[in-house]
């Protein structure tokens, strides 16, 4: 099960959003995100689920896994201000929100209308029936996340701090605290908790949400087996092994010892990189002097040769850069500015000589950014890869897409304090990282394609001739990219209803094959005929002027459409909506299929931290002991988007439980009832229609668009 | 600093400034007010950074017994070190008031120091290596009629370009200031003197290594809107009356100088044809006009210096879907061919390669391949004249940044951003080596010529680590089986067989590009076929080198290495050029440019012995 839902959460992000490009510039972005905000935000970027649902397809195919990472860095920054409030995802809200404290609960509350009560995030321990704990109350806010409907929001942590405080003296206090401290103390903590649960009560998804009946009985067959790896997860995202091998100088021998790791502190140096750091992690040292090692072999303390290296490489590698150091001077911790560059990818070289896979790929995806000038205060940010739209700054409230070179703005050479303290790199693959860049590639000459028509229709030259002759008629194609770039800035219409209606239809089956279609060879009318419209191209050359002409005409012709169907068009709009979305899940969708013509056995996903998690669902389906154990956190995200998510996928890769498993979280739904998810489950019957009047909408919007031009 | 530099510093401002005054009352606008030290730079000093001293003269220094380089050939001994001033921010950009260091507006792009050298000499002091391929190469563009450039009467003067930068109105130079007695020195100078043009912040220098003022520009151009990033001297067209350098900034557009007429022109203005970043600009080998640009959106254009600029449409015949969803894996995708009938103005050719930034790119030294280098960790290897990619290599890890071919167009290095500078064989289409030794990203690798023969091969590499570090390798250590390396001869034999020859390729006329739309098609996916990805060679397959030398040199990021035939030199970001002097008893015994002997050859066995050190140290490996 777990296998299959992976999938579909990825997906998800995808079809839900009005595509904020990923690839325009911030302050367009910004723009656009601010204009967006005043009609209702709720259209905008899911800010909240993305950040969780990335993680999760980025992280595992388990829900809980994404929220021990995704809080950590979260946390770890609220632990920081000294108020001990937590941040979450919220809007993208620029200066606004700035003046106003962070921390006063009248703003929090403001913005947490859009999010959950906070009832959810209170205490569900019970109904996972676990005793209340630092992890259960994570579990609470990532479920609480996942539940909401909105896309964007804030979570207040409280009950998770005070848990925190109550099981941890040094947070009661307003002390600042270190982030990588912190990170430690969830991690083991978490594994701690889940432990001790397991051994009080093994069935553990039985305890499953009560939100979902429907999945707990799904996964109740296979659940005997998952409690053995129901501890683990924590330990298989982020455990390696070292091996700390150490030479006697006396008699020569070597003895090792194995040590799992959760995270790596590395030791910094001025104008390095993280590979040296990590290079010099594994250096030689001498045991000598007053830290001489004790030989078993000759007995008594020897000067030795000791390394470490990397035996097993963990999937997720959390690096701590050691910015805080003793000086004996000061007597106190100080920070180091040191430059110290990281690249946005990986491989270890301190890896042992057996291990496996020495050759690892691994990507950063998270940075925890330490501003201030020193050890005992400051502020904590995390920037943060998301599964398709790029990177996104996450500073307490305020949730911001950013650049991608942005990342690199904290090596610390910068001026403003500000160093990366915490990277986190993530196993990935390189056919998986090609896919990335081929999406990205594609991406850009979508809107290079469309800046030649722009400029073809703006100043027609010989060879725009030749392409608008097929460019004109067909109303399709055009749109097709039109519609793309602009859907952030077009009126939105904010109704939850028009909303799911619009993320819907896209997933549904039927209506996606005509998409591709049109864009295969959309130019319509002379579609059929490729080789003879090649040859007219050439004669449209020699006849330039005639053909001037007639396009002149066709011009006027097209506006004089245009302008009866203005008024049609502003009464669609509604349908205009739904089209958008579904060229985007069209795209998506051809996206996909793209990748599976590449790559066969990869193509299972949009994007690279989907693979992720699918390799990690493959080692679980191998495994089936654990599969159940994932699946039952995943029931519930099935629960919370719309169940047509899971269709795309579902189409393209067959993970053989998926066919089953829709139709049943489908039927769940009644229950559940949200507005929109009732909504969705009309859609397949009106998908046929709906794509019909998408695309006569369609051509409206194209119309309205080389006006615009 | 310490404080007598300080007074002295002082002392030569003082001086300088007074003797400047007067030819800078009567020719030049009044220098700008007051700067006040912008903001950023306090805050680099609470962070315990240097602060920089706004300081506008170049100031030279000799470090006594500084930073001596051994190698096996004897000890490169520091000469001096050439300190640029960096120009303080223009008046009219404001400084940065509040350093947010979570602002989410990009920075704009800036680069280290970086040089083009020249010799106006009568004769080439590159050795010259007889390469493999005796084939002379035909001119980028050759077979274009449209490209044909007009017969150019021998002996007429070149042309230069329209703008007198000295009394330039354009926004974008903000002002030229000449050395008072440039054309003094000018005519003075040793005619086979090095002339060195250097970018540092806003400013662009020109100084002439040969002359006892060194320290002195002979020209300075201060810009207002952007910094340059790269530039390069056209090397066919020098002589002591002209001198066409192509300078590309990080606005996108490009400057055509000519230094001795104080002459420019502007090309892709206010970035009409690419808004970019310009990262690299080099002139197309044997060509009088024509210079290829990198983008740092992925595109490799080529301009002419003549050409008036157009707004560019691409010339896709067929901007179908097709070509859209392919282009996503096409390894190259052209936007305007050098082939295409439409070369009245510019852009002569415009490639798209990727959606990533184009760190650098090398002509190889038979003017037929192209080694481009991108921040998506790829080595790409073009056959330019064709328009094509042949080979698609890939970083052990994360970006590659810098690139250059070995002088005999053999094998191909390039330095990264996963701290390794990398050997690769042109001929086997392989990885040769991984060489390690670096502690930060790799800026600037290149070969040194005086020190490379048919069998050993000397090179160099500079990095964020603020180091230099030398390398030998030598044919016969790369022959050497290693433990793994049956296997992995055995595996790239099978890519090599799987590909088609480069050859073979070439047969096709540069006609077909004009085809029809279908086979036009076609050919794109057959240039797609025919493009090798080379997998990432696992570490347990690749030779391993260390380095000869290494040495830290500076306490900033060095970013520009090159070889002379009696120095080498770096730069560094902050302005450091330092120049070091080939061991006396080698190659060189009266340094100053003035010897003329082939002394090449004689140089060559005494690399073997150093290579063969090498050699030992990577079969230990």
């Amino acid at each position: 099960m777990a296998g299959s839902n992976t999938p579909s959460s990825g997906p998800t992000p995808a079809k839900k959003e009005p595509p904020p490009p990923p690839l325009t510039p911030l302050e367009k972005m910004l723009q656009e995100m601010g204009s967006i905000r005043e009609d209702g935000s709720d259209k905008f970027f899911g800010m909240e689920n993305y950040g969780n649902t990335c993680l999760t397809a980025a992280l595992a195919e388990n829900l809980r896994y994404p929220s021990p990472n995704a809080h950590l860095e979260a946390e770890a920054q609220a632990e920081k201000q000294k108020a001990a409030n937590a941040q979450r995802p919220g809007v993208p809200p620029n200066q606004p929100q700035k003046p106003e404290d962070k921390d006063s609960p009248e703003y929090k509350k403001k913005m947490a209308l859009q999010t959950l009560p906070l009832l959810e995030t209170k205490n569900n321990a019970a109904s996972y029936g676990m005793s209340e704990t630092l992890f259960t109350s994570l579990k609470d806010i990532f479920e609480s996340v996942v539940g909401s409907q909105s896309r964007i929001g804030i979570v207040r942590p409280e009950h998770f701090l005070d848990v925190l405080r109550r099981e941890h003296e040094m947070f009661r206090t307003a002390m600042h605290q270190d982030a990588h401290e912190f990170l430690n103390l969830l991690l083991n903590e978490v594994v701690a908790n889940v432990e001790a649960e397991a051994l009080k009560q093994p069935p553990m998804e039985k305890a499953l949400p009560s939100t979902d009946s429907s999945d707990s009985v799904e996964h109740s067959g296979s659940s005997g087996s998952k409690t053995p790896n129901t501890t683990r997860w924590v330990h298989e995202l982020f455990e390696g092994t070292l091996t700390s091998e150490t030479q006697c100088l006396t008699c020569e021998k070597v003895s090792q010892r194995d040590e799992i790791f959760l995270d790596l502190s590395v030791d910094l140096e001025q104008h390095s990189s993280v590979t040296s750091c990590l290079r010099k992690f594994s250096a030689e040292e001498m045991l000598c002097e007053r830290n001489k090692f004790h030989c078993d072999n000759c007995g008594g303390l020897q000067e030795a040769e000791k390394r470490m290296k990397i035996k097993r490489l963990p999937r997720i590698l959390a690096l701590h850069l050691k910015r805080f150091k003793y000086t004996e001077d000061l007597q106190r911790l100080q920070k180091l500015f040191h430059r110290v560059v990281y690249p946005y990818h990986l491989r270890l070289f301190n890896t042992t000589d057996d291990a496996e896979d020495p050759d690892r790929l691994y990507e950063l995806y998270a940075v925890v950014v330490h501003i201030g000038g020193g050890p005992y205060h400051g502020h904590y940010v995390a920037i943060i890869k998301t599964q398709d739209r790029g990177w996104l700054l996450f500073d307490d409230e305020m949730v911001e897409p950013v650049d991608k070179n942005y990342v690199r703005n904290f090596f610390g050479d910068k001026p403003g304090l500000a160093c990366a303290y915490v990277l986190f790199y993530q196993e990935t693959t390189l056919e998986a990282v090609l896919r990335e860049e081929e999406q990205e590639n594609m991406d850009a000459m979508a809107e290079t394609n469309e800046s030649v028509k722009q400029n073809g229709s703006a100043q027609p030259s010989s060879l725009n001739l030749v392409h608008s002759a097929s460019h004109i008629p067909p109303p399709d194609e055009p749109v097709r990219w039109n519609s793309l770039k602009r859907a952030p800035t077009a009126p939105q219409l904010t109704t939850h209803h028009e909303n799911t209606q619009a993320e819907s239809m896209p997933s549904v089956p039927p209506p996606v094959p005509p998409i591709p279609e049109t864009h295969t060879r959309p130019l319509s009318p002379k579609k059929s005929d490729l080789q003879s419209r090649k040859e007219k191209a050439r004669e449209e050359k020699e006849r330039k002027v005639a053909e001037k002409e007639k396009e002149k005409q066709r011009r006027k012709d097209e506006e004089a459409r245009l302008k009866e169907h203005r008024e049609s068009q502003r009464r669609e709009e509604s349908e205009l909506k739904a089209a958008l979305e579904a060229s985007k899940a069209s795209k998506a969708d051809e996206d996909r299929r793209n990748h599976d013509s590449s790559k066969d056995k990869a193509g299972h996903g949009l994007s690279r931290l989907k693979r992720g998690s699918k390799s990690f669902s493959h080692r679980l389906s191998k495994d089936k002991d654990r599969a159940p154990s994932s699946g039952h956190p995943v029931a519930t995200v099935d629960e919370h988007p719309p169940p047509n998510e899971a269709a795309p996928s579902q189409q393209q890769q067959q993970p053989l439980p998926s066919t089953e498993h829709p139709p049943v979280s489908r039927i769940s739904k009644k229950h559940t009832i949200h507005e929109d998810e009732q909504d969705s489950l009309k859609d397949p019957k009106h998908d046929k229609g709906g794509s019909h009047g998408k695309w006569r909408s369609f051509s409206f919007r194209k119309k309205s668009f080389s006006v615009l031009s | 600093m310490s404080p007598c530099a300080d007074i002295w510093t002082l002392y030569r401002v003082i001086v300088t400034a007074l003797s400047r005054l007067t030819f800078q009352i009567s020719v030049l606008p009044p220098p700008p007010p007051r700067y006040t030290v912008p903001v950023a730079y306090a805050a680099g000093a609470s962070n315990g950074m240097a602060v920089p001293v706004v300081e506008t003269n170049n100031i030279i220094s000799h470090p006594e017994g500084g930073c001596p380089l051994q190698v096996g050939e004897g000890t490169y001994l520091l000469k001096d070190d050439l300190h640029l001033a960096t120009p303080p921010p223009h008046p009219s950009e404001a400084p940065i008031v509040n350093p947010n260091p979570l602002a989410t507006v990009p920075t704009p792009p800036t680069s280290g120091v970086k040089l083009s050298l020249l010799n106006i000499g009568p004769r080439n002091k590159t050795p010259v290596f007889t390469l493999k391929e005796s084939v002379i190469a035909p001119a980028f563009g050759d077979g274009n009629p449209a490209l044909a450039a007009p017969a150019v009467k021998e002996g007429i003067k070149r042309r230069k370009p329209k703008n007198n930068i000295l009394k330039s109105s354009s926004s974008f130079v903000s002002r030229v200031i000449t050395h008072e007695a440039s054309t003094k020195r000018l005519n003075d100078r040793n005619p086979e003197g090095l002339f060195a043009f250097a970018n540092i912040n806003r400013a662009f220098q020109w100084l002439d290594f040969s002359s006892k003022q060194k320290d002195e520009p002979l020209a300075k151009i201060l810009f207002t809107k952007a910094h340059m990033l790269s530039h390069d001297v056209n090397e066919l067209t020098k002589s002591a009356a002209h001198i066409d350098v192509a300078l590309g900034s990080s606005a996108g557009d490009i400057l055509w100088y000519e230094p001795i007429s104080q002459k420019y022109a502007r090309i892709n203005k206010n970035g009409v044809i690419n808004n970019s970043p310009v990262t690299h600009i080099k002139w197309v080998p044997g060509s009088e006009n024509l210079f290829m640009a990198a983008h740092a959106n992925g595109q490799l254009v080529v301009y002419d210096k003549e050409k008036e600029d157009a707004l560019f449409t691409p010339e896709l015949e067929n901007p179908s879907v097709e070509t859209i969803k392919s282009s996503g894996r096409q390894p190259l995708q052209i936007l305007k061919s050098v082939n295409s009938r439409n070369q009245k103005s510019n852009p002569v050719a415009l490639w798209k390669l990727a959606n990533q930034r184009i760190s650098q790119f090398a002509f190889s030294p038979d003017q037929r391949h192209l080694a481009v280098v991108l921040e998506d960790g790829t080595l790409r290897v073009m056959d330019y004249l064709q328009e094509e990619v042949l080979d698609i290599f890939r970083s052990y890890y994360g970006g590659l940044i810098s690139v250059c071919w070995s002088p005999d167009g053999k094998y191909i290095v390039t330095g990264g951003q996963d701290d390794l500078v990398t050997i690769w064989s042109l001929p086997e289409r392989k990885i040769v080596a991984r060489c390690q030794g670096h502690n930060s990203w790799v800026s600037t690798v290149a070969f040194d010529p005086w020190r490379c023969d048919e069998r050993n091969y000397r090179f160099g590499s500079v990095g964020d680590d603020c180091r230099l570090l030398l390398w030998d390798f030598s044919v016969g250590m790369l022959h050497r089986p290693r433990a793994h390396q049956a296997s992995a001869r055995q595996r790239t034999s099978v890519v090599a067989s799987n590909s088609q020859h480069p050859n073979r390729l070439r047969a096709d006329s540069a006609g077909n590009r004009m085809r029809s739309d279908s086979q036009r098609t076609a050919d794109g996916h057959d240039a797609y076929d025919s493009t090798v990805r080379h997998p990432v060679e696992p570490r347990s397959r690749t030779a391993l080198l260390p380095p000869i030398m290494a040495k830290e040199i500076g306490s900033d990021p060095i970013c520009w290495l090159g070889f002379q035939e009696d120095s080498i030199m770096t730069s560094s970001l902050e302005g450091h050029i330092r120049t070091w002097d080939r061991p006396r008893e080698g190659i060189n015994e009266n340094y100053n440019g003035h010897v003329s002997s082939p002394v090449i050859s004689a140089s060559a066995p005494k690399s073997g012995s150093a290579s063969a050190i090498a050699e030992s140290a990577v079969g230990s490996l």
